[in-house]
């Protein structure tokens, strides 16, 4: 009896479907917007000041925010590689993987109580009788915001780096006594050299479509990016030839860099995956680096405190009131779809690719992971935008647009999801393979005795993500929620604008504890090993990398 | 499991058909915060329509106008309240509204009002408020406030997003006409910081003292006089003339219930709803409120001119202004 989905057609399609999916839902969603189109709006690419002061601003504030991320995240990641036994090490590392999906509502928010005109920081210059002011506005906000988002990020990746250099190496490098200035230029550059260009395009392109960071902490129209034009072209001009133009331009501009950097094949593993070597202190390690990791430690930890210290008394304040609850419900239920689809999704793109790539249609492989990473680079506004266009008749009950909010949401998260399962898909055991092969197990019994056991770890690691990025949305749910019935990051935003600070302040605390809930109960289940069944048995030997 | 929840959601909706009819309201933010009017206004519109009174929040006045535009003839609102003079003909070309069939006599406004459809719940005059501790001597004209030394710092906000931001806007073109350009330009050196809405400018920025003088309302230091028992906040004016700020409601073609709606746009000209603006909307009432007007309102500024566009001339000129203003400061 041949097992249900067997067919090799299962493994190929599932994944062009999902790939023709994606392609259809971007190009609808710029076909929404371009029913609109007028050609003469091209022009104002040169003719408005204000358009090529934007784009010449997203540019620059992003290139300046790689920078100094990357400047702050190697330090970082050569003494975190240097002390593994560091007292803040495992807490720091968990605050790395936060950051990818820390909504960045919260974090502005959090930004503004610690660097705001009021906030701690100005307090304690204050106290220290200090006459300087720190001014978070402007474009030393964005970049102040871009760096603790991003630095924790890129430290991570650089770590990863450095601990993929062979054991031996090291040993051979003691051997020889190699002090810090050798063993850099001989061992870490070299493996920092091969993760450095992709993930820069990559922190690039996140700084590049920075959106709710420069509404809160812009200041206006000189400090506007492309992705705060095209939000202000769709929500408050109605301008939607403006938006697509604009929307075309980012993606040229981060398209291009994107398949540069991936023509080095520099792109792979830009999400921070689960595993953790515990290796031994460094011979090179210094006191200074201790210092280094607190402060950063404190940099990345203050204000994520002065949200808890905020919000404890907003959330006892709100917490008898429904709306909080009946939001959290919402974003849950919101955010496992979206969770369970972009997995779904992400596995069915590399299935079909890696089927692709072993019938020697490379080509066909590289549209197919590409196609993942489609809305890395389209503004979700822009999609959400052209598909509220095109679906708006049908729309009008709130779950619809929650439902339709958890697909995009999934979509928008496939290119972190893919990141991560990508590594552990491609360097399945060999051995477990050839069993699998031998026991004939095929279609939905491989998904299930071979391939979802061994990519346990890395799969929940996808789904804490995805539910992460959707749990912090702000830009689609803006478009399809109903304001009545709000999630989170809606209610959060609608308590801001009323200035309800306290209730506010609540609310992003509650978010903040859901997010480190999610990602600690995901981690855990993740890292339980699972009694053995006989399925299992194909497992043996074969510890699982993610 | 579906069943339980199909179970609660029949419940829900079982226990919301008991409450009577919901009337939704789409506004702007401040009017439903805890010291804004709305609460007051659907305790006692409530005490007299047995009927839920539901505010829905939008993130501006503008906003209101987009969202109804987005959603189109399925809109959940009923009524919309909170747009301004300035985006009112846009609102009426979506041919989503009716007409309001209610008596407008009692209405009390600078100018004359005549409207099918818009109905005004409240007015007032924009101003820059300074702060007295901070600036003694603040400019007393447009023109002094673009020529004063450059260490003078304002907070203005977005006439895209805001119903200030636009109102200086028109304020600029109104009192400059085609030379405002290049009058944003030489008014770019005191802008501190150009925010999103009104209370951010207000309340996260210049109350906080981040800058002496932030765009408000003439009406804005009345509720610091009468609230916070100060006069440390002030509203300079303008030997030009201030722009006139009127605040309309409208009800929605598509409501399924046009009598509740119109009865609620009625209830927006008694003194039940109006006795609520001065202090808690902290705007002049639409309607003589006699003795009820607090005293503070004698102590505010009088414009020497009011100054202001109709509503369809702002309609066919707002985007090329915007658009030139944005050109001006971009820079």
């Amino acid at each position: 009896m041949t097992p249900p989905f067997s067919h090799p057609r299962w493994r190929a399609w599932p994944g062009r479907a999902v790939t023709l999916l994606l392609v259809g839902i971007v190009a609808a969603g710029f076909s929404g917007l371009l029913a609109e189109w007028q050609w003469q709006a091209v022009s104002d690419l040169w003719q408005s000041a204000y358009l090529r002061q934007v784009i010449w601003f997203s540019v620059y504030q992003a290139t300046l925010s790689t920078g100094l991320s990357l400047l702050l995240a190697i330090p970082v990641a050569r003494a975190l590689h240097r002390h593994p036994r560091f007292a803040g090490r495992a807490l720091l590392l968990r605050l790395t993987e936060l950051s990818l999906v820390l909504p960045t509502i919260v974090a502005a928010f959090a930004l503004v109580a610690v660097y705001g005109r009021s906030g701690w920081l100005n307090t304690a210059l204050g106290w220290l009788g200090l006459p300087f002011r720190w001014n978070l506005y402007g474009l030393q906000g964005i970049l102040l915001a871009h760096v603790f988002f991003n630095a924790p990020l890129a430290a991570r990746i650089l770590l990863q780096g450095l601990e993929r250099i062979p054991a031996n190496q090291w040993r051979m490098a003691a051997q020889l006594g190699l002090t810090s200035g050798p063993l850099w230029r001989n061992l870490e550059w070299p493996a920092l050299r091969r993760v450095l260009p992709g993930l820069a395009v990559f922190i690039f392109i996140l700084c590049f479509t920075s959106f709710a960071i420069v509404m809160t902490l812009g200041g206006g129209p000189r400090a506007t990016t492309i992705e705060v034009a095209i939000y202000q072209s769709l929500r408050y001009e109605f301008d939607f030839g403006r938006a697509a133009l604009l929307a075309m331009v980012q993606l040229l501009i981060c398209g291009a860099l994107w398949l540069v950097a991936s023509r080095q094949g520099s792109t792979r593993s830009l999400v921070p995956g689960s595993h953790e070597q515990s290796g031994t202190r460094r011979r090179d390690a210094r006191p200074r680096d201790r210092l280094l990791l607190q402060l950063f430690l404190a940099f990345l930890a203050l204000p994520l405190l002065a949200v808890v210290v905020r919000g404890l008394p907003g959330l006892l304040g709100e917490a008898g009131q429904g709306q909080l609850w009946w939001s959290l419900a919402r974003s849950l239920s919101v955010a496992t779809i979206a969770a369970f689809l972009s997995c779904t999704c992400g596995l069915a793109i590399l299935a079909a690719s890696q089927s692709a790539r072993q019938g020697g249609r490379r080509l066909m492989a590289r549209l197919l992971e590409s196609s993942g990473h489609l809305t890395l680079l389209v503004p979700a506004l822009v999609l959400g935008t052209g598909l509220f266009i095109l679906l708006r008749p049908q729309l009008g009950q709130t779950h619809q647009g929650l439902a339709l909010v958890a697909m995009i949401n999934a979509l928008m998260a496939l290119p972190f999801v893919l990141q991560v399962l990508r590594g552990p898909f491609a360097t399945l055991p060999p051995n477990s393979l050839r069993v699998a092969d031998q026991l004939n197990l095929r279609g939905s019994y491989r998904l299930r005795f071979l391939l979802l056991p061994l990519l346990r770890r890395p799969l929940l690691l996808a789904a804490a993500y995805a539910a992460g990025l959707s749990l912090g949305d702000f830009s689609v749910i803006a478009l399809f929620g109903s304001p009545s019935a709000p999630t989170l990051p809606l209610l959060l935003f609608q308590q801001l604008s009323a200035y309800r600070i306290e209730a506010a302040s609540g609310t992003a605390f509650v978010m903040l504890i859901l997010l480190f809930v999610v990602f600690y109960i995901l981690n855990h289940w993740g890292d339980r090993r699972r009694h053995l069944r006989a399925p299992n048995r194909l497992t043996t030997g074969a510890r699982v990398h993610a | 499991m579906a069943r339980l929840f199909l179970l609660i959601l029949f419940t829900l909706s079982a226990s919301l058909a008991w409450a009577g009819p919901t009337l939704t309201v789409y506004t702007y933010p401040s009017f439903v915060s805890e010291w804004g009017p709305g609460p007051a206004v659907k305790q006692a519109f409530e005490a007299q329509c047995n009927c839920t009174l539901n505010f829905v929040a939008l993130d501006s006045s503008v906003a209101i106008l987009h969202r109804l535009r987005l959603e189109g003839e399925s809109s959940p609102a009923d009524v919309v309240l909170g747009l301004d003079a300035s985006i009112m003909a846009d609102a009426r070309k979506t041919g989503l509204l009716a007409p309001h069939d209610i008596d407008t006599s009692s209405l009390n406004l600078p100018i004359e009002w005549q409207d099918d459809t818009f109905v005004p719940y409240d007015w007032g005059y924009f101003a820059f408020v300074y702060d007295t501790q901070q600036l003694s001597d603040p400019p007393t004209s447009l023109d002094g406030l673009i020529n004063a030394p450059d260490d003078l710092k304002i907070i203005i906000e977005d006439p895209r997003t805001s119903t200030p931001g636009l109102g200086l806007l028109l304020w600029m073109r109104k009192v400059y006409g085609d030379q405002a350009p290049a009058k944003w330009q030489a008014l770019q050196k005191h802008i501190l910081t150009v925010t999103k809405g009104w209370s951010d400018a207000y309340f996260s920025l210049f109350m906080n003292g981040e800058a002496p003088m932030v765009l408000s309302y003439s009406t804005s230091p009345a509720y610091h006089m009468a609230v916070d028992k100060t006069d440390r906040y002030q509203a300079a004016a303008f030997d030009e003339g201030h722009y006139l700020q009127v605040e309309v409601a409208a009800r929605l073609r598509n409501s399924p219930h046009p009598e509740l709606a119109r009865q609620f746009l009625a209830f927006m000209l008694t003194p039940a709803f109006q006795r609520e603006i001065p202090l808690k909307n902290v705007m002049y009432p639409a309607t003589d409120l006699g003795d009820e007007l607090p005293d503070v309102f004698n102590r505010l500024i009088e414009p020497a001119r009011t100054l202001y566009f109709d509503p369809q001339t702002v309609a066919d000129h707002r985007k090329a202004w915007i658009d030139e203003w944005l050109n001006a400061t971009a820079q």
